[in-house]
């Protein structure tokens, strides 16, 4: 998967036309295999484009910053990265007229060692849904795929209650409440967030495991049904805790009980829990 | 003083290792999830003394914790009582071990600061009541930068003993401080052999010449200092924070970083206030009552932690807030470098006078 | 002896934790303005009794409960919460419990997965003519709850249990 001349292509193109401000894509670090997200406004720094397997951050999040706010945004988006796009374009975030959506046929990238990611390997919605012009051929049976329960949560599930409790204590206790996750999130946007409350609350900035709890799980749950799974927070956190744990086991909640499609493909679509079905089960309250 | 130099071999360091976690506390890397973290370990198996530095926390919070209690209320209709927390056990004496250089460097540059117009004597007691023991690594990470700042990484003596595993198997030990000395001399067994520091000298001067050598990231910080020191209001800010995602981590993860929020947990009317650390790229660190805020935008922000890094600190107590230890740059999710962007802002400082 | 220990009471999620003798759980309960908390006043004016151990507080809707509202109570006094709103059509705001119920799952499959046993997030619809059932709901909970022995995880400062 490499798209680095098309991206370039079209960059220069877009900026010759005057229609973009600034351009999102990723460049090479320099010295490694590794990228970095720029933001080119410049014409002449296209050259520095690149679009390969180790483009993995999710660009989606620098819609949200300074530096794109009320500007034009050219944006590379992969399948997952297209999903937080169409939340954000869903949830009046972004204006759809100030973009220009580059979407990719994704194959799959790859993590630091050089093997394809989790997610990718169950991926459901490869190609990008949203998108001005797309590139790469369609990957086969996009769209039709069918949903794979995270194999990490079914082997969790299966242990019992103790151990579980045991193992998701070491997670929270090993957080050191960066907020790394929550920043990195694209659809993280909240001006403020409730778990940074200032004023003499439960939430706090406290490392300790009963507020890292708090904060994870709150912040999970305000995702729930909104997590396209892009990872963005594992790759943030800096004790690499397994973070789409929770995240996975709320989507696999609410894809078998609630609605046959994941977050963000549809578009105008909310989240899970902006909607209700009649027939949703109830055989859980007495 | 002179200190002593002891060499042994692996078998004899693992002993001495033991030794001192049978007489003290001992703190060491232990890996969860893939990445060390310091904490108190009982055996040797527990934990790796050399642990790759690129997946190791800094031990910053053994001295300034990640979260303090500060104090403890109850609101009565009399009126509040407060209790002070004693949780930390100060007064014990500890020893850690596996520590990198640029670990008990950042000591060195954190005791300005907590020695400044206000003496932190939680801080000081931990720092007194702690013995520290490094291996010197063997190779530099991607990302280090140690031998580019201001101290001799050779000669360091911010660390109390110094372990180096030359080149001809053999491990050679050296107090650097008199603390250092007394653990050595109260928990070193028979089998090793002490040797001037004289004989010592040329297999660890081999052994740093190889790891100087490791080095990919090279640069001038006199240079950095003078050139940031002009360019307080380059455009070049705007362009290199562009790709940061305000996320903090290099700041949680940075040995040398010592902000801090206060913040309560209260529920009724009873209440914790804790003290834990914060970022100056979070957006509401300079927020005021009133609603003010001198840093809103993001490049601002950027712009204090790398100025303070590299100019106010130095202009302030004459030394680098950075140690060159790359552990920002290894846990930044969009692989920003912090020698790249300062190299980089620098050198179009350069160009304009 | 081992028989003594087998009596003890103990968290079902920590079984190294006993509970103190005479251990009474402590089960919040948030109830909807319109059916479940008039249902209670029902069970009260009704002679009816119900265990002590359930402290009630009132909501418009149990829309109005945000997930942290659980974990909240769970990570301070509470051993357990018992959620209860009107009948699913019956909501005073037409679709309020619709909503709330998709909630209610997500919240308790998820806190049943980090490790809190199931039965202490429980969910009870009860309309405000219900006052038997709303007594056999907290009888039920309470007789769960007891069962479970004390709750000990992420208890916040001031509420760890010795």
């Amino acid at each position: 998967m490499n798209y680095t001349k098309q991206i370039q292509d079209i960059a220069a193109k877009l900026f010759a036309e005057g229609k973009i401000d600034v351009f999102v894509g990723y460049r090479m670090n320099g010295f490694d295999e590794n990228q970095v997200p720029v933001l080119i406004t410049d014409p002449q720094d296209v050259s520095k484009l690149v679009f390969t397997d180790k483009s993995v951050f999710n660009l989606v999040n620098y819609l949200k910053t300074d530096h794109t706010r009320r500007k034009r945004v050219g944006i590379v988006v992969k399948g997952c990265d297209s999903r937080s796009l169409n939340l954000m374009l869903t949830e009046s975030q972004v204006k759809r007229e100030n973009l220009y959506v580059v979407g990719i046929c994704c194959e799959g990238v790859v993590d630091d060692a050089g093997e394809k990611m989790q997610n990718c390997t169950d991926c459901m919605v490869p190609d990008a849904v949203v998108s001005d012009e797309m590139l790469g051929t369609a990957v086969s049976g996009s769209g039709t795929l069918t949903y794979k329960k995270n194999a990490d949560i079914v082997a969790l599930a299966e242990k019992p209650l103790t151990e579980r409790a045991a193992y998701f204590e070491e997670v929270f206790e090993n957080c050191i409440r960066c907020n790394a996750c929550r920043h990195s999130c694209p659809l993280c946007y909240c001006a403020k967030c409730c778990i940074d409350q200032e004023t003499a609350t439960l939430y706090n900035g406290a490392n300790t495991t009963s507020a890292a709890f708090h904060a994870l799980m709150t912040w999970s749950l305000h995702l729930a049904g909104r997590c396209v799974d892009c990872r963005n927070c594992e790759k943030a956190c800096p004790s690499h805790l397994p973070l789409h744990l929770l995240h996975k086991q709320n989507e696999s909640v609410i894809y078998e009980n609630f609605q046959e499609h994941l977050a963000g493909v549809i578009p105008e679509d909310r989240g899970a829990f902006y909607k209700y079905s009649l027939k949703d089960p109830d055989d859980f309250i007495m | 003083m002179s200190f002593t130099t002891f060499v042994t071999d692996k078998a004899g360091l693992q002993k001495f290792y033991e030794a001192v976690m049978a007489s003290r506390e001992t703190y060491a890397p232990v890996e969860k999830f893939g990445k060390f973290d310091f904490k108190r370990v009982a055996r040797l198996s527990e934990c790796d003394p050399v642990s790759p530095i690129a997946k190791t926390l800094s031990i910053k919070p053994l001295f300034f914790p990640r979260t303090a209690k500060v104090m403890k209320y109850v609101a009565t209709s009399a009126g509040t009582d407060v209790s002070e927390v004693d949780e930390d056990p100060l007064a014990v004496k500890r020893v850690i071990l596996g520590a990198k250089h640029c670990d008990a460097r950042s000591l060195q540059v954190l005791d300005k600061v907590y020695n400044w117009d206000y003496i932190d004597t939680d801080y000081q007691k931990r720092r007194e009541n702690t013995v520290i023991i490094s291996t010197r690594c063997d190779k530099a990470d991607t990302h280090c930068f140690c031998t580019s700042l201001d101290y001799d990484v050779e000669n360091l003596d911010a660390l109390d003993v110094l372990v180096v595993n030359g080149a001809d198997g053999k491990t050679y030990l050296e107090a650097r401080t008199a603390k250092g000395e007394a653990l050595l001399g109260e928990t070193f067994t028979s089998d090793a052999v002490r040797v001037t520091k004289e004989e010592a000298a040329p297999e660890m001067k081999k052994q740093y010449d190889a790891f100087a050598a490791s080095f990919r990231l090279k640069m001038d910080y006199k240079e950095v200092n003078a050139k940031l020191a002009k360019i307080f209001d380059t455009p070049e800010f705007e362009n290199v924070s562009g790709n940061c995602v305000s996320c903090n981590t290099c700041a949680f993860v940075c040995p040398t970083c010592h902000c801090f929020k206060i913040s309560d947990e209260k529920v009724k009317d009873t209440g914790v206030r804790y003290k834990s650390y914060d970022s100056c790229n979070n957006g509401y660190f300079t927020l005021m009552a009133g609603g003010h805020n001198p840093r809103p935008v993001k490049y601002r922000r950027w712009r204090q932690r790398a100025m303070h890094k590299f100019v106010y600190y130095k202009e302030r107590f004459g030394e680098n807030l950075c140690v060159g230890c790359g552990k920002c740059t290894i846990s930044c999710p969009v692989n920003i470098s912090i020698f790249e962007v300062v190299s980089q802002v620098s050198a179009a400082a350069g160009n304009r006078q | 002896m081992e028989a003594e220990v087998k009596d003890q009471l103990v968290s079902i999620e920590k079984p190294e934790l006993i509970a103190p003798p005479n251990w009474e759980p402590v089960i919040m309960g948030i109830l909807c303005n319109w059916c479940s908390y008039a249902g209670s006043d029902l069970t009260g004016t009704s002679r009816i009794q119900y265990p002590p151990n359930i402290r009630i507080i009132r909501v418009p809707c149990s829309s109005r409960v945000d997930p942290w509202f659980l974990i909240k109570s769970l990570q301070t006094t509470a051993d357990g919460v018992l959620v209860s709103g009107c009948h699913p059509g019956d909501c005073h705001y037409i679709s309020g419990n619709y909503f709330a119920r998709r909630r209610f799952l997500v919240t308790k499959k998820l806190l049943n997965f980090v490790g809190f046993h199931e039965n202490r997030i429980q969910f009870s619809w009860v309309s405000a003519a219900e006052g038997p059932k709303f007594a056999k709901v907290v009888n039920k909970v309470t007789e769960d709850i007891k069962k479970l022995g004390p709750l000990h995880l992420y208890k916040k400062e001031n509420f760890e249990k010795k």
